[in-house]
């Protein structure tokens, strides 16, 4: 694969820990995200929503740092702090002024390597994971994102909710909780990225000092381990939703994940000749020309084990065959028939100065190197733009041939009650 | 980290032949340039029966001009891979725009075109019309936001800010080409416009493409239209909307003070305390100590007019009346508890901090030299709102929260069983 010189260090710490780290000359912010393989993913299946609940226990202090003191250190001194959980990892950022980093960085790591998860902490916390379960209740588009991800994914844990269940989060215990944080917060799972006004010395020498003593890793239930399943034709679902004023449509399709990152670029490309901006096929077609839908947007999201292709559409509900059809037969045509020269040009420079343009703060560009530091190396983002430019119309029609067939996919429909 | 960037000696400030106001900041650090073309005309400007038009017209400066097609402006901005979008506020409008440094001058001279050629085409205005009243119709989708709505509605009665920006079904309905065209030929001209710069281009040859996209665009004599709003009366009353949604929202609005009153520093800072962050008083409160909610907060938009102070909790219904007790006690707590100087201390460190992290990106910095510079505050603000922030005293705090925090407007949303009676009690 193509690639240009990384502007960032990679360190790998004797412990094991992946440090990233890029000098921002004349910015005076520092921004520290710490990245943890421990997402969704690694839960068991009676332990959903495990990943996510740790993330706000971890804000709950350790023996050393009561609740709330790390929040208020970093606000009281002008920064910001959070965190979140997703399938392949959890990640807790600080955006802090550049001198004040010595001071707080060795307290999330602190609360990162020894998060107390106090019983009573543990109670009170979980009616908060509750609220913000019927909070997500209470959104038609996170019921539908559920509801796709299940059919699509069916017993693979990336069909799961990251929020779990009231059900299940009910029967977890603090013990249960500290078992699945010392087994997946361990150096070999977790990248640093540092980013912004301070230099590579410091930082190796700072986050050397602050990361250290993991405690000894307990033995804890495993993963839940499934493949990612293959659709074997064309699964569709129906819902009716209370309070619902306009019906939606969802088709999704599996794509390769972080094994076949070239691959993974090339949709992304499709996504944006088929619906990124009024001048994309399908917008054009069905928003501008032919007034089916009120919107619709084409996604392609990239993961460890696979990646997902996906077209939403917001419309009139008797509009859903219709325009689901016409899709399907916008899919055949993008797989028979050449892409020209100008649409090919657009999508690419359309991705490459998105690329560009979300790179542009300390924070970005630190979310960036630890997502694939994450789920693969965080040198691997430098091949985006060289390998977008290099794909020819013809490479594109033949993947668009073997992932986007209208043969095989999800779709999922939400209708008013 | 608090340091302006705004009297920074790299910021030019020229005023055009013509009275258009340009800023230019050169950043060199990315190579992106981020601009925008503020109006100085919101839905404050709207008549009561054209609630929306703004919005509408906004929409619609990207479908068409006199020499090209809805399809030719997306095509050339899309075909570059650069951003260009328009937005209406309640005191202002504006568009946006952001290109990799070699395609600035092209699409900044789009940008141009469009603002003052529109040519506003029937069949983009059936079009954006539909796609408008179905916007309106789906934000009944979201709890939070009905429940705002009705809350803004009976806090501003006859006042613009009673209404979204995007209007309602009627009012949209009955939009012509004409009041569009009207509402354009007295509002977009140069005198009424501010454009900001900002990223990797010289100064001089940023003001060189405004002069040459806009330098030829002549004021009419005519003097800029004035505003002349109904006042607002406060008249606290409890309103309900009863779904049966998960989860209850309550929430609390006080009227509040405009940008240009002495209070608005302190207003600032109060709602810091209160409502950003995770140890803001409000999260601490009534999320980490009590369990009440996932999402609880504060806010006080900055307004040329009478603003609101609101805080909201999402919480189980079965809670609705505690939560309302709890955001009320906070709130009002502060007209007879003196915050300690420590406490207010840290609301200073956070919210100028928070303020310097907001001027991270090209984009952020445009936005934020050309608004205070539209609202008639002047880039100076930048500081003087940093120095004002500073010298807020408690005893100034107290004195802010006595003068607004008196009874609030209530607005709840959630099952009936749970939040009538709830409502009944404060009758």
């Amino acid at each position: 694969m193509n690639s240009v010189d990384f502007p960032a260090s990679v360190i790998r710490l004797e412990n094991g820990l992946t440090l990233i780290h890029q000098e921002i000359a004349a910015t005076p912010v520092v921004v520290a995200d710490v990245w943890v393989r421990a997402g969704a993913i690694a839960e068991p299946a009676e332990w959903a929503g495990m990943a996510h609940f740790l993330e706000h226990m971890i804000f709950k202090g350790t023996d050393q740092l009561p609740p709330g003191v790390f929040d208020y250190a970093i606000e009281t001194q002008g920064g910001m702090t959070n965190a979140a959980t997703s399938h392949d990892y959890a990640h807790f950022y600080i955006t802090i002024a550049a001198d004040m980093l010595p001071q707080t960085l060795p307290y999330l790591a602190d609360l990162l390597l020894h998060a107390a998860i106090p019983v009573d902490e543990f109670g009170r916390e979980r009616q908060v994971v509750l609220e913000e379960i019927l909070q997500a209740q209470d959104d038609p588009d996170w019921l539908g994102y559920q509801a796709m991800s299940e059919l699509v994914y069916q017993d693979h844990p990336y069909g799961r909710p990251v929020l779990g269940t009231a059900d299940i989060l009910q029967q977890r215990s603090p013990e249960e909780m500290r078992c699945f944080h010392q087994a997946h917060y361990q150096p070999d799972q977790m990248t640093v990225v540092i980013t912004g006004g301070i230099p590579l010395e410091p930082t190796v020498e700072l986050v050397k000092h602050a990361f250290r003593g993991f405690a000894p890793p307990p033995p804890c239930p495993p993963a839940a381990i499934a493949r990612v399943p293959l659709l074997p034709g064309v699964r569709r679902e129906v819902l009716h939703l209370p309070r619902l004023e306009q019906s939606r449509l969802t088709m999704a399709w599996i794509g390769p994940g972080i094994g076949q990152l070239e691959t993974a670029y090339g949709l992304d490309l499709l996504a944006a000749i088929l619906a990124e901006g009024r001048s994309s096929r399908l917008v054009r077609e069905l928003r501008e020309d032919r007034q089916l839908v009120q919107d619709i947007g084409a996604g392609f999201s990239l993961q460890r084990e696979c990646s997902l292709f996906t077209i939403q559409a917001w419309l009139e509900g008797d509009a859903v065959d219709r325009v689901e059809a016409i899709v399907c037969d916008r899919l055949s045509e993008l797989a028979a028939k050449p892409i020209s020269e100008a649409e090919l040009a657009r999508a690419q420079r359309l991705l490459c100065n998105d690329y560009a343009f979300s790179t542009e703060a300390p924070g970005q560009l630190a979310g960036l190197y630890g997502y694939y530091g994450t789920i693969a190396d965080a040198e691997r983002c430098l091949s985006y733009v060289p390998t977008l430019q290099s794909y020819t119309g013809d490479r594109l029609r033949s993947l668009a041939n073997q992932y986007l067939t209208p043969l095989r996919y999800v779709s999922t429909i939400l209708h008013p009650a | 980290m608090t340091a302006s960037l705004l009297q920074a000696p790299r910021l030019h400030r020229t005023v055009l032949a013509n009275g258009l106001t340009v800023l230019v900041l050169e950043n060199p650090v990315a190579d992106i340039v981020s601009a925008r073309l503020f109006i100085r005309a919101g839905s404050t400007f709207e008549a009561p029966h054209q609630a929306g038009l703004v919005s509408f017209l906004m929409g619609l400066l990207t479908k068409g001009t006199d020499t090209l097609s809805s399809m030719a402006i997306a095509e050339a901005v899309e075909s570059v891979g650069a951003s260009l979008g328009t937005d209406a506020a309640a005191d202002y409008s504006v568009i946006s725009l952001k290109t990799v440094s070699a395609d600035f001058a092209e699409i900044f001279a789009l940008a141009a075109t469009v603002l003052r050629q529109p040519n506003f085409p029937p069949d983009e205005i059936d079009l954006e019309r539909k796609l408008t009243l179905q916007q309106i119709r789906s934000m009944q989708e979201q709890p939070f936001t009905v429940a705002f709505n009705q809350l803004r509605r009976d806090m501003y009665g006859e006042h613009p800010y009673a209404l979204p920006g995007i209007g309602t079904e009627a009012t949209i309905s009955a939009i012509t080409q004409q009041d569009l065209v009207t509402f354009h030929r007295q509002h977009m001209r140069p005198d009424n416009v501010v454009v900001t710069i900002v990223g990797r281009i010289a100064p001089e040859a940023a003001l060189a493409h405004v002069e040459k996209s806009l330098g030829d665009w002549m004021a009419s004599a005519t003097p800029l239209p004035s505003l002349n709003l109904p006042p607002v009366t406060a008249a606290p009353t409890c309103s309900v909307v009863t779904q049966d949604t998960n989860q209850a929202i309550v929430m609390v609005g006080y009227p509040a003070a405009s940008v240009k009153h002495p209070a608005y520093p302190a207003l600032k800072l109060i709602n810091t305390y209160l409502g950003n962050g995770l140890s803001s008083r409000l999260f601490v409160e009534l999320r980490e100590k009590r369990g009440l909610a996932y999402d609880v907060s504060a806010f006080y938009p900055t307004r040329l007019g009478p603003s609101q102070f609101v805080a909201y909790i999402g919480t189980a219904p079965e809670n609705a009346a505690t939560a309302l007790d709890g955001l009320r006690f906070e709130v009002e707590r502060l007209q007879t508890t003196v915050l300690t100087d420590e406490e207010l201390q840290s609301a200073k460190n956070k919210l100028l901090g928070q303020y310097a992290l907001g001027k991270q990106t090209n984009a952020q910095i445009a936005q934020i030299l050309g608004w205070y510079e539209i609202l008639g505050l002047g880039v100076e603000y930048d500081q003087q709102f940093q120095d004002m922030v500073a010298a807020v005293t408690v005893l100034d705090a107290e004195a802010v929260a006595q003068e607004f925090f008196h009874s609030p407007y209530i607005s709840l949303l959630g099952p009936e069983e749970f939040v009538a009676p709830v409502a009944a009690a404060q009758s």
